[in-house]
This record gives structure tokens, C-alpha cells and sequence, in this order.
């Protein structure tokens, strides 16, 4: 009810600043708030504005509430370009609430791997950051790096392991990993249920959010946790000794991706704002930023940069993606059993 | 304008107040809990009480909400005594102490407990230190954590409430007894405490109430494992999210308190009217 009232109100504001801005020379996307949007701002939306002249209104919404929009204006959408990170942009490509968008209009789509665009012509817009899944660790307790993910079930980090709830997107892609190298798959995660019951009996520490985890590293010695890169960067500028490594099984990635929304009029606007956010440069900036992975082929990062991230052919070989819908199907029932697993 | 319409007229804000803010979103949650896709349904109900998981959720709920009560009682009955035997000045220095904690947001108090009890803090230093415990000796995420955090939290609702009874009850019945020949114990045990009996209940039951609907701190503290019903109609409201079987705990939570309130009411009503 809340959730649809919020709807309302935002949809009936974005209607209200469009009507405002009626002229050609404004677009509306979102963004996630916090950090990211900060970023976003000063790598892709700033200099998109000063480029064109246009004017672009964000409005902060995260991926599920966003979709939730889009779904609700299907008639009327009020987005230009629309933002996700949790796999929506399958979903709405799908229900034809995103458009096809053309890679030969892009002039930056042929530096992109071919995994970040792969389906632009069905309407799923392209990958132009990505979180990378694998392991931060405390580089001062660690002297060896760990260097694959069954390293998680090293019997010396006993209760130095930190484990994230599923509840928590990349707790879950974290989990479907660690279920994939004891030998599950997306239809069977007993056998990481199985695991992590067996890390939890040797005293592994199960948080549900990321400054949960900066707090087991800062106050109660921890050593390793299976997390995404960006967040050992954020441990190592609160002053903690860390580093991320990517496992050598594979590195299961969240992908964030820009999307031409149907229906809406200020297509070129739009697509110009999209083949900014998959250009090189602002790819680096992301990287610099906050520590996203590039998509851009091109994309080039210092050594200490590209530490941090999934980078270069290499880096970006082992990426994972899960099949989002497959996760949306089953979330009740995995939460369920993970609860059940965990619960004392 | 008669006396009743006059005192409608000045209940009906309170009246508009509840109706809106309390009774529509109780009656919107119990519609919730017995929706299903197809027309009405226990089903949710069904799911909770036969699955031994969420029946262990309930059961630790209760039994740490007592243990909370009983343990606030114990600290909070000599407090409140001792209050009512001091003089004016350190009386008004102890309520002050007492309700100080109040003054600030219930997270902030939680994350204090946290510094204090994390494995490096303060308390399991100590402990350590002292070689009463083990090297791999933590407090966070342990039901004590949450004990410890709620008798906090609570003290002061069962301090005051008994500070109000004792201060009402006559002194000079305390004196009569000890010239009868009661001892200190005794004349606690058959004078003041009967007498402070509505205060104590009262107490326990705001206590109670309070610890078994409280989410932060057990969250908190407790962590992700130990799961009392308000963490789980939470995680069942943003993770899953499944509103109807949320709806059915929290109808479930609501029950359990009302059961506790009528035979307080039934108590209180008989014995002291």
C-alpha cells in the first residue's frame, strides 16, 4: 500500500518536472543515491550536461523500486534512461518496457566486451560497470593471499571467516558461488547450505550489511570474507589493512546496467547519455571512484586500481553472471532455507 | 451542550488519532495475514505453528522476554526502594540516573553495548584478562547480548513503575512491623512487597510487552542467527518479501500480548480495583 502510495507521489513528481522541462533539451534517469550517485554525477551526468547543454533530472531510486515505476507508467513512462544492478533490465526488456537500442549508433558499443552488451538488440541495455563477487581479506593477518574460493573452508579461519546473509545481493551471489564450487547449482543449494552449516560450526560470523562487515574487520579480527570489490577499497580508506582477490573458479558479478526506456521521445538525448556511461573514461572514473569493474575494453587503470577490480581480458574472463530471473524465482524459498541453515 | 457531548467533543481528536494510527492498521494487518491468491486462508498460520523453526522463534521470544522481566524486577524493586528511603536529593539524583539512558535513541545505546562487547572490547577484555574465560570467548551475537541490552533498555519502565507504588504506601507500616518483630527480610517480604505488587506488575508487563516487540537491539546484538518473531516479520516483510505470512507473525506477536494483558487486567481489576 505504502509502497504504491510512494509510487504515486514520485510518479505524479516526475510527471510534474517533466511537464516543467517540456522542452526537448531535459532527460529523466535514476540513480542509486549515497555514493554511487555522487560519482555517477561527477563521471557521467556533469559532463554529459556540459557537453550537450541538456539538463538531466535524477531522481534516487534503487533498482527494484525504479522497475517498480517503470511497470506502473507503462503507459506513460516518465524515465528517459533507467538504471539497475539486480537483472531488471531482463524482466523489462521482456514485458517491451525497455527499447532495442542499436550498437551501431553507439560510437563506444564496439570497445564494450562482448558479455556487457550482448543483448541490446532485445532491448537489455548494456553493462557499464560491474561489481565483482570474489574475496576481501585482511592483508596483515593473511600473509598468503587466498587465491580460490575453497579457500572460504580453510579450517584455520574459524571464526575469522565472515559470511554476508542472502538477504543481501551480494551475500546471495557470494553464497550461489560458494554452492557452485562445493558442487550445487541454481536448481540444488544443499550442498551450500551444507557449507556454510559446516563454516558456521567452526565459528564463522554471519552479518546481514556492509558496515557489519567493516565492523568485523575493524573491532573483531576478522580475515577474510566473501564480498565485492569495491568494499576492500572502502575497508582500506577506513584505515584497515585490506585487499581483494579474485577466486580462481570464477567471479560472480552483479551487473549495472543503462537502459533506454520505450516510448519516450528524446531518444537521441538519451542514447548519447548512454554511450557516455560505456565510454572509457567514465568507466575509469567509476573505478577510480568507487572501485566498479570497467566494461570498456579500452578502459585503462592504474596498477593500484585495477588491484581492486576485475580488470583486462583476464580479469574479466572468470566473470559469473547467475541468471537473475532464476534468482528472483526462488529468493522466498532460498531465504527460507538459508534462515533455517543459519538459525541457533 | 450537555456535559457528554462536550466530553465527546474533546475525545474525539484522540479518538480520530487511534482510529486511524492503530485500529485501521491492526484491522489492515489481520486482513493481510488471511489473504491468500485464492479468497481467505489460515494457511500463513498453518506454515508457522507447524514448522519447528518459527516455533523455536516464538518460544525463544517468550522465554528471553521473561528472563528480561524477571532479571529488570530483581534490579529494579531494591533500586526503587532504596529511592524511596534516600533523601530528596539523592532521590532526584537517582531518577535522574535511572532515566538518563532514555534520553537517548535506543541505537545508540545498542551500538554502545556492541563497542563494549565485541570480541576486543571492553567486557570480554576484562574477562580475559582476568582468566575467568577462554581465548575465543565472545559475548555479541549470544542471547546474554540480549539480555544485557534489553535490561538497559527496560530498567527504567520497571524502576519508575514501582518507584510510584512505594512512594504511596504509609511508612509508618513499615515501622509497625518492625516493632511487632519482623526482621528487615521479613517485613520486604510480607509488608512493602504485596503492598508494591501493582507496581511490579505493571512493570513486567510494560517490560514484557516491550522486549517481546523489540527489534533493534536483539537485532543487533543478536545478530542475524538468533532470531526473535519482531527480526523474522521484518526479514519476511524486506527479504522475501512475503506481506501475508509477515502479517499472520505479527498477528501472532499481537495475540500472545493480549493473552498476557487480560489476566493482568483481571489481576489488578479484583485486587485493587
Amino acid at each position: 500500500m505504502k509502497a504504491i502510495f510512494g509510487t504515486t507521489v514520485l510518479s505524479l513528481s516526475a510527471l510534474l518536472s517533466t511537464t516543467a522541462f517540456a522542452q526537448d533539451n531535459s532527460i529523466t534517469i535514476n540513480s542509486f543515491g549515497g555514493a554511487y550517485e555522487t560519482a555517477h554525477r561527477a563521471c557521467i551526468i556533469t559532463p554529459f550536461e556540459e557537453a550537450t547543454g541538456a539538463t538531466v533530472n535524477v531522481v534516487t531510486a534503487y533498482s527494484a523500486d525504479a522497475f517498480a515505476q517503470l511497470r506502473a507508467q507503462k503507459d506513460a513512462p516518465q524515465f528517459d534512461v533507467i538504471h539497475f544492478s539486480g537483472g531488471q533490465e531482463i524482466v523489462g526488456a521482456a514485458e517491451g518496457l525497455l527499447a532495442p537500442i542499436d550498437p551501431a549508433g553507439l560510437s563506444n558499443a564496439a570497445d564494450l566486451y562482448d558479455f556487457a552488451g550482448a543483448n541490446m538488440a532485445k532491448g537489455e541495455g548494456p553493462a557499464y560497470s560491474i561489481a565483482a563477487i570474489g574475496l576481501v581479506f585482511n592483508t596483515e593477518a593473511l600473509s598468503t593471499p587466498p587465491t580460490q574460493w575453497t579457500d572460504l573452508l580453510n579450517p584455520e579461519f574459524g571464526e575469522h571467516l565472515v559470511l554476508t546473509d542472502i538477504s543481501n545481493g551480494y551475500g546471495m551471489l557470494g553464497f550461489l558461488m560458494l554452492n557452485q564450487v562445493q558442487g550445487g547449482s541454481l536448481e540444488n543449494i544443499q550442498p551450500g547450505l551444507d557449507a556454510v552449516a559446516k563454516l558456521l560450526d567452526a565459528g564463522a560470523i554471519v552479518v546481514s550489511t556492509s558496515p557489519e562487515i567493516q565492523q568485523e574487520f575493524a573491532q573483531n579480527d576478522a580475515w577474510i570474507a566473501p564480498y565485492a570489490s569495491d568494499y576492500a577499497f572502502t575497508l582500506r580508506q577506513a584505515g584497515l589493512p585490506s585487499g581483494f582477490t579474485q577466486g580462481a573458479e570464477g567471479t560472480p558479478a552483479s551487473y549495472i546496467t543503462t537502459n533506454l526506456v520505450a516510448g519516450r521521445d528524446n531518444t537521441e538525448l538519451s542514447l548519447k547519455l548512454i554511450d557516455m556511461s560505456i565510454s572509457a573514461e567514465a568507466q575509469e572514473c567509476f573505478a577510480e571512484a568507487l572501485r566498479y569493474s570497467p566494461t570498456n575494453a579500452k578502459a585503462e587503470l592504474s596498477d593500484e586500481v585495477a588491484a581492486d577490480v576485475a580488470y583486462g581480458e583476464e580479469g574479466v574472463a572468470g566473470l559469473i553472471r547467475f541468471d537473475p530471473a532464476v534468482i528472483e524465482a526462488n529468493r522466498t524459498a532460498w531465504v527460507e532455507q538459508w534462515n533455517k541453515t543459519i538459525a541457533r | 451542550m450537555n456535559d457528554r457531548t462536550e466530553n465527546l467533543l474533546l475525545a474525539l481528536p484522540g479518538i480520530l488519532l487511534l482510529g486511524l494510527a492503530f485500529f485501521l492498521p491492526i484491522a489492515q494487518m489481520l486482513m493481510l495475514s488471511i489473504s491468500g491468491p485464492d479468497g481467505p486462508t489460515l494457511a500463513h498460520f498453518a506454515r508457522f505453528l507447524s514448522d519447528p523453526y518459527y516455533l523455536n522463534i516464538l518460544w525463544r521470544t517468550v522465554r528471553l522476554s521473561l528472563l528480561i522481566t524477571v532479571i529488570c524486577a530483581l534490579i529494579g524493586f531494591p533500586l526503587a526502594y532504596i529511592m524511596t528511603k534516600v533523601g530528596p536529593t539523592a532521590r532526584l539524583w537517582l531518577v535522574v540516573i535511572v532515566i538518563l539512558p532514555l534520553m537517548t535513541s535506543v541505537v545508540v545505546r545498542t551500538f554502545g553495548w556492541m563497542v563494549l562487547l565485541s570480541r576486543s572490547g571492553m567486557i570480554p577484555e576484562i574477562l580475559r584478562d582476568m582468566g575467568l574465560v577462554g581465548r575465543s570467548f565472545a559475548l555479541m551475537q549470544t542471547e546474554a547480548a540480549i539480555v544485557i541490552g534489553m535490561v538497559q533498555v527496560l530498567l527504567p519502565f520497571m524502576t519508575l513503575s514501582i518507584l510510584g507504588v512505594l512512594t504511596r504506601i504509609d511508612g509508618r507500616l513499615e515501622e509497625a512491623a518492625r516493632t511487632m518483630g519482623c526482621s528487615f527480610l521479613q517485613t520486604i517480604r510480607t509488608v512493602v512487597l504485596p503492598l508494591a505488587l501493582p507496581g511490579i506488575v505493571a512493570g513486567s508487563l510494560l517490560c514484557f510487552t516491550l522486549s517481546a516487540s523489540s527489534f533493534v537491539t536483539p537485532n543487533l546484538l543478536g545478530g542475524t542467527r538468533i532470531q526473535v518473531l519482531a527480526a523474522s516479520i521484518y526479514k519476511s516483510v524486506t527479504a522475501t518479501p512475503d506481506w501475508p505470512f509477515a502479517a499472520a507473525q505479527a498477528v501472532i506477536l499481537f495475540v500472545g500480548i493480549l493473552l498476557v494483558l487480560v489476566p493482568y487486567i483481571k489481576l489488578t481489576g479484583t485486587r485493587h480495583g
